[in-house]
């Protein structure tokens, strides 16, 4: 199992499936090629999904850097859902501190599409 | 802006707040991470960057960067500092 990533554009529809060599059970490593697919779609951009395979659906101080690090580049605020292999959970920037992140109250949408896929590509290594 | 990029020079391009920018002046290429972090940080922070608009608080915690070198429509080297999208680790 390797982690794996996708990313949503605001209706929901999978962008870009993100499996970057150097991807581990425990962590995907920084990659230009995802920061320039959410530089090119930031008009429509959603957020971001990520798998935590056998983990909590909590993030992690790297994604929390991460998450604010990708915000304050693009100059908006995403959802960043953490997948498990029972659970999704989404979480936005509550504030106040730039790592205030809070899990967002579920939304009829967040049952997405594109979740099962990304369990399965986490399952196949990408 | 100056046009002239000397060897051993470097453009250095930022994207923040949704904007993207090159500092008017080139920078030496071998300056460290830190260094052109710090270059960077401090021309945002006094508006110096065509094409993004001056933010006396901005931080730029966790941005990387990424080094180019010449090519045949490019022939100076290139640096893009921007935000790391690292995944993972223990919660």
């Amino acid at each position: 199992m390797l982690e794996t990533a996708v990313v949503i554009d605001v209706d929901g529809q999978v962008l870009h499936w993100h499996a970057p060599p150097g991807a581990t059970a425990t962590a995907l490593p920084d990659a230009r090629g995802l920061w320039e697919v959410l530089w090119i779609h930031r008009s429509r951009l959603g957020g971001v999904a990520h798998v935590h395979p056998g983990g909590a659906p909590v993030p992690s101080a790297v994604d929390l850097t991460t998450f604010a690090a990708c915000e304050a580049g693009l100059g908006r605020r995403l959802v960043w859902w953490i997948a498990t292999a029972t659970d999704l959970v989404a979480f936005v920037h509550a504030g106040p501190g730039r790592l205030d992140y809070h899990p967002r109250p579920h939304v009829v949408k967040d049952v997405a599409a594109w979740l099962p896929e990304l369990r399965d590509r986490s399952l196949r290594g990408g | 802006m100056n046009q002239r990029i000397d060897a051993g020079q470097a453009r250095l391009n930022l994207t923040w707040n949704g904007q993207n920018g090159d500092l008017p002046d080139p920078v030496p290429y071998d300056a460290s991470d830190a260094q052109l972090r710090a270059m960077a940080l401090e021309a945002l922070r006094n508006g110096d960057i065509p094409g993004i608009h001056i933010d006396r608080g901005a931080r730029l915690d966790d941005f990387v960067v990424d080094r180019f070198g010449p090519t045949a429509t490019m022939p100076w080297h290139r640096i893009f500092v921007r935000p790391k999208t690292p995944f993972g680790g223990a919660p």
